[in-house]
């Protein structure tokens, strides 16, 4: 593309030398042009030593040429150019150049070359063409100049082979490389990585285009080229970011000293590898002609000079290698004054309402007049805003400050007349000092009467920020007797407290609170108890909350009022009761009270106190409600009592429907039964186990019992009972179960216990009389008149036998052994072997003592005297000593030899043994019945006893335990014979 | 092996003449001036650590310069780094090296890549490896200082800067940035050979500086006794 060089300008000829030159020239002109047809003779005009140099850098060809013999002083001239590439025939550029030719001007033009001028050699020629209005004769193209050639010159031809070395282009650019493959036809170039397919321009030149390069690294993009993968040649291609227009261009003062001028640079675009720096910039101000280099890339200063130029007009100039840019600003230097943040701010003289504040402003001098702007902030806010006019020293006055109070004190300054830029903020704090509090206390009480004590809990506010002026200390509270007359300081109670309490007597006291600070106390806050005081009652009225709280109105008590104040609770359920009140005034019978504590299913109790004049307290009313009920939590107990065939009766007590969640508008009983139909006084509820049941309505709180009735008998129901709120019912639980009872059953019990109550009475009369039937029915002696076997024997055998009576017999002897009482029957039935102790010792006639009977049991002997009288005269009964070694008395019925025989090896075998049960039995052995028995065995048996006592032997009773027939030393067995171990008696 | 009673005595005796000799062994009687050991170990540490630094170094430096110089196994001809002292040296030729030689060929090599390396730190682009570079060519100095130590330490005079290396001196720029970039890779690949040549060299100093240890081997032979 070829580049016009600027022409050089010569002094204008005259208008007569013109016409006359015109005039030859023209003549001059037509001979020539005879003369060409004959010989081929340059034509005038033609250009003239072509002179052709190289920019290897730029890539440019740079042409200088002159124009001979023109005929005038300037001529307006068109010269084409034809550009060949490695021969002259190859033209690769055509083109025109236009100019105005002066005489003996030496002319230039540059043509840059896409290909690296190095890769080829060039050709160069040119003509020229007259055209130039005021000369048509002229019009006519000359000769072609002669072909110039040319070579680049490069440092090492042999060694380097591509083209161009270290180019340096803006990202975006198209770039042609070429290399020389010379002899090396197995030459391989790359990119980076990349293997480059080039495009053969001639013989062994190569050549390959990169279009819209990017940025990829400071250390620039390799292309090397190598054989047989050794490196023959490399260059690098330096991508440089495009250079941008500097932004936001300005420049100020802080001080008539110095222009500080600052601008935005944009992206760096240096590459240090080639040494080239990033973009430079240039500062020049038209009005003084000076120019400056600028040490950094984002800012430059600028000496003011001492007469103070009002007017700047400065052009920032940023420059690289491939580019130039400009910005110009102009401006009054009164203008672009930016001032330094104010310093040495000084509060002084700081009271609790007021300050003053001083400050100067640095290195401006009195050139301009400032404008300071002031602003007082507190925590929330900007409470205050001056404007204060200064030259350097300033000084303002804050009033109408809050005690005790951090403020955020905020200046700033800037030029007065013309506001460029504002200086930075400077921040101080300004703490004012502490005063009394300037509000009384907020004070209520709780009194609680017990004992003849009033036991006051007093509970304060504590005072806002506002009104307390400084840090509140402690709190003072003196009490009054107002009945005496008497002052007594209580308490002072370091901070922080909301509340005290205090055990006064019944009389009437009036308690004042005093906040205080560590300047001076609050106003005092006055209260008056009563004598009276908490034992008011009033009846509780329900109120109906809403979400956003309570309408609590009232009816006043008295036309002299202080005010009111309502109170609550605001946790209500917990112990820690968290008393909050609400002063309302005078006139005003009601009030909504609204509070974030106020949650749906709590009940709320409010209570609304007048006070008089005196500052007393009187309940004048008592509301409860709910911000917004909510179904029962629970259920009441219940209890199933009076269960009858027909009905029961359900009761439930001590349900605590304070700790409901709504108020307990009544009560459902719900009954399972299988009847498939409700009664007519309760309506089917489907329940969510989709079984059934029949409701019974409750429609009175207070009702705690309910009679189930209609019911089958012998029939189980299932029942629970809910409670119910204006939300809903409590959750169904799990069902009680009750069975009725049988329809008969008090029938049966009618007849059944009369006859059990008989039975038993029967029962402890036998047993009272057990004895006297006893002995009436089956005594241990029998009457031989009450006994059978002699009407048997006397009807049998001998008509003639008859009883002897005993009272016909003398006694010549009573012994009384060991008389017990009751034992006369104690072995009839026993069946248990007794221990020696539990053996009684018999109290009969003749009766052996117990203690010398074998051991282990008692020998007891029932002796009819009547009959042993004789035998024992016979002296055939006398009583053989019984040795130690003994057996145990066993008493049995000794019917047969054998049963002796075998008794005795028994008794032998058994000495030690227990007795068997079933063998202690009472025998009765009548001697009159032995031989009239008719039993010859046992006849026999009894052979060898004497007759001597034949008639009538010994009747007796012989103990089980003496089951061994003494038998003596002559081995007769003379009789039963009780006897002791060592002795028997007579 | 078979001991018999009077092997024991016999091994008694040896282990008493063994110490009777322990306190004339060099290596547990020294009690006198270091010498030249400290420092040459010194030196040695300090030729591993700059091995480290440089490994760090190299690789970012690579990747500055971009491929194929960052790519493992690029071999490029030397072309214009023939300047560079040569690290390679053939190995019957090294061990031949006296103390003196084998210094002083360390001290001049490191003195003129350090120039060279200095001429890097002024072309790096960015900060960063500036700040690299600066510190390695610290190091390096440092090193330098210590080889300097070493040789004052044995008695061995510096070598005398050749007439044209200053020690401000730094090579002439390439006439082509490519070929610029050859002798950078060639720097940093000269200078790390270097920096493993003169940790062998310490080494076999630091060997050769130390008094012989004391090597007692005990041939027991019970037969013999």
């Amino acid at each position: 593309m070829g580049r016009p060089a600027a022409p050089a300008r010569n002094p204008e000829p005259m208008a007569f030398f013109a016409v006359f030159r015109t005039a030859f020239l023209l003549a001059v002109l037509s001979w020539r042009t005879c003369q060409s047809e004959v010989l081929p003779e340059r034509l005038p005009l033609t250009p003239e030593s072509l002179h052709i140099s190289i920019n290897s850098t730029l890539q440019h060809l740079h042409l200088q040429w002159t124009v001979h013999k023109l005929p005038y002083q300037e001529l307006q001239m068109i010269f084409q150019i034809e550009i060949s590439r490695f021969e002259t025939s190859k033209v690769i550029w055509m083109g025109n150049y236009s100019t105005t030719v002066k005489r003996n001007q030496v002319l230039q033009w540059s043509w840059e070359s896409e290909l690296p001028l190095e890769c080829a050699t060039h050709f160069v020629r040119m003509k020229s063409t007259v055209d130039d209005a005021r000369f048509p004769e002229l019009s006519f193209s000359s000769n072609w100049s002669p072909w110039e050639e040319v070579h680049a010159h490069t440092p090492e031809q042999n060694t380097d082979l591509i083209f161009p070395r270290d180019k340096l282009v803006e990202e975006g650019s198209n770039v042609t490389f070429c290399y020389n493959s010379g002899i090396n036809q197995n030459i391989s170039c790359y990119l980076d990585r990349e293997l480059i397919h080039g495009e053969q321009l001639y013989l062994n030149i190569f050549t390959f285009k990169l279009n819209n390069v990017p940025f990829i690294r400071e250390g620039g993009t390799n292309i090397y080229c190598a054989v047989n993968y050794t490196i023959k040649d490399g260059t690098v291609l330096f991508v440089s970011k495009v250079l941008e227009e500097p932004k936001d261009f300005s420049c100020e003062t802080q001080d008539f000293k110095t222009l500080s001028c600052s601008w935005d640079p944009g992206v760096d675009t240096g590459l240090f590898f080639d040494g080239q720096p990033s973009q430079h910039y240039t500062l020049f101000e038209s009005f003084s002609g000076k120019k400056k280099f600028c040490e950094h890339n984002n800012q430059c200063n600028w000496e003011i000079s001492r007469d103070l130029q009002e007017t700047y007009n400065f052009t920032l100039t940023a420059e690289n290698y491939l580019r130039k840019r400009s910005v110009n600003t102009i401006f009054n230097l009164t203008h672009r004054v930016h001032p330094k943040a104010p310093d040495s701010i000084h509060f002084n003289n700081v009271g609790a309402t007021n300050a003053t504040m001083t400050w100067k402003m640095p290195a401006l001098g009195n050139y301009s007049t400032l404008l300071c702007q002031i602003e007082l902030h507190d925590k929330e806010n900007m409470r205050q805003e001056h404007n204060v006019s200064i030259k350097v020293n300033g000084e303002f006055l804050f009033s109408e400050l809050m005690p005790d109070t951090a403020y955020m004190v905020c200046i700033r300054c800037a030029n007065a007349k013309h506001v460029w830029k504002w200086s930075k903020w400077v921040t101080r704090t300004l703490i004012t000092a502490e005063a009394a509090p300037s509000k009384a206390l907020d004070v209520w009480r709780k009194v609680k009467p017990e004992k003849g004590l009033h036991h006051v809990t007093l509970f304060w506010k504590p005072l806002s920020k506002f009104h307390a002026n400084g840090k509140i200390l402690f709190y003072n509270i003196v009490a009054k007797d107002l009945d005496k007359k008497s002052e007594l300081k209580l308490q002072s109670i370091p901070a922080p407290a909301n509340g005290t309490e205090l055990t006064l007597d019944q009389g009437s006291y009036q308690i004042q609170v005093t906040a205080n600070n560590s300047v001076g106390a609050s106003p005092a806050s006055e209260i008056v108890i009563s004598g009276d005081s908490g034992n008011e009652e009033v009846e509780e009225q329900k109120i109906n909350g809403t979400k956003d709280g309570f309408l609590i109105s009232w009816k006043p008590l008295s036309e002299d009022r202080a005010g009111y104040v309502v109170d609550w609770c605001e946790h209500q359920r917990n112990l820690h009761c968290e008393l909050q009140w609400k002063n309302v005034g005078p006139n005003t019978t009601s009030t909504v009270i609204s509070s974030d504590a106020f949650r749906p299913g709590i009940r709320y109790n409010f209570r609304i106190y007048e006070l008089s004049t005196e500052k007393i307290a009187y309940l004048v009313e008592n509301k409860i409600g709910y911000t917004q009920e909510l179904a029962p939590s629970d259920s009441p107990q219940v209890k199933a009592i009076n269960v009858t065939s027909h009905s029961f009766t359900l009761s439930w007590k001590d349900y605590d429907t304070e700790a409901q969640r709504g108020f307990i508008q009544g009560y459902r009983v719900c009954l399972k039964s299988k009847a498939t139909q409700c009664h007519l006084d309760s309506v089917a509820e489907l329940l969510p186990d989709n079984s059934t049941c029949c409701e019974h309505a409750i429609n009175n709180p207070k009702q705690k019992i309910f009679l189930v009735e209609n019911l089958q008998p012998e029939s189980f129901y299932e029942f629970f009972v809910s409670s119910f709120t204006s939300a809903g019912k409590s959750p169904i639980g799990t069902f009680t179960k009750v069975t009725t009872q049988d329809e008969h059953s008090h029938m049966l019990m009618h007849i059944i216990l009369p006859m059990v109550l008989c039975v038993l009475l029967i029962a402890v009369m036998c047993y009272w009389k057990s004895q006297w039937v006893k002995e009436k029915c089956y005594p241990d002696i029998p009457d031989p008149y009450k006994s059978s076997i002699l009407s048997l024997i006397k009807s049998k055998e001998s008509p003639h036998l008859r009883i002897m009576n005993v009272k016909d017999c003398t006694p010549d002897t009573i012994e009384v052994v060991n008389k017990s009482e009751g034992t006369k029957t104690q072995f009839i039935g026993i069946e248990k072997p007794l221990t020696e102790s539990e053996f009684p010792k018999p109290a009969n006639l003749y009766l052996l003592p117990a203690q010398d009977f074998c051991v282990p049991g008692p020998c007891i002997s029932f002796v009819n005297h009547t009959y042993s009288e004789s035998a024992c005269d016979s002296g055939s009964c006398a009583h053989t000593p019984v040795p130690d070694t003994a057996p145990p008395c066993h008493l049995e019925l000794l019917a047969s030899p054998d049963n002796l025989l075998n008794t005795l090896e028994k008794t032998h075998t058994d000495s030690l043994g227990e007795i068997p049960a079933g063998k202690i039995s009472l025998n009765y052995v009548s001697q009159l019945a032995s031989p009239m028995s008719g039993d010859k065995d046992s006849l026999l048996i009894h052979s060898p006893v004497p007759v001597l006592c034949s008639e009538y032997k010994m009747q007796m009773a012989v103990p089980s335990c003496l089951d061994s027939p003494v038998l003596s030393e002559n081995g007769s067995l003379s009789s039963m014979t009780l006897l002791g171990q060592d002795k028997h008696y007579h | 092996m078979d001991l018999r009673a009077g092997d024991s005595w016999g091994m008694l005796a040896c282990l008493c003449t063994v110490l009777w000799h322990l306190p004339a062994v060099p290596a547990l009687n020294r009690t006198g001036d270091p010498g030249p050991g400290p420092s040459i170990q010194k030196t040695y540490d300090l030729t591993r650590y700059l091995e480290h630094q440089l490994r760090s170094l190299a690789g970012t430096y690579l990747n500055y310069l971009g491929p194929p110089f960052n790519e493992p196994d690029f071999n490029p001809p030397r072309l214009g780094a023939e300047t560079l002292p040569r690290a390679t040296v053939n190995l019957e030729v090294w061990r031949s090296l006296n103390d003196k030689l084998r210094l002083t060929q360390n001290y001049e090599a490191y003195s003129h890549l350090l120039c060279y390396l200095r001429g890097l730190n002024r072309q790096a682009a960015t900060a960063e490896l500036r700040h690299s570079l600066a510190h390695f060519c610290t190091s390096l100095q440092g090193l330098l200082g210590s080889i300097a130590g070493v040789m004052a330490a044995l008695g061995y005079p510096l070598p005398q800067p050749l007439p044209g290396i200053e020690p401000t001196w730094a090579p002439g720029p390439a006439h082509s940035d490519f070929l610029q970039k050859m002798d950078d890779f060639w720097l940093l690949k000269e200078l790390q050979t270097w920096l493993w040549r003169s940790a062998k060299d310490f080494n076999r100093l630091k060997k050769k500086m130390q008094p012989p240890a004391a090597a007692v081997t005990l041939h027991l032979e019970a037969h013999g006794f």
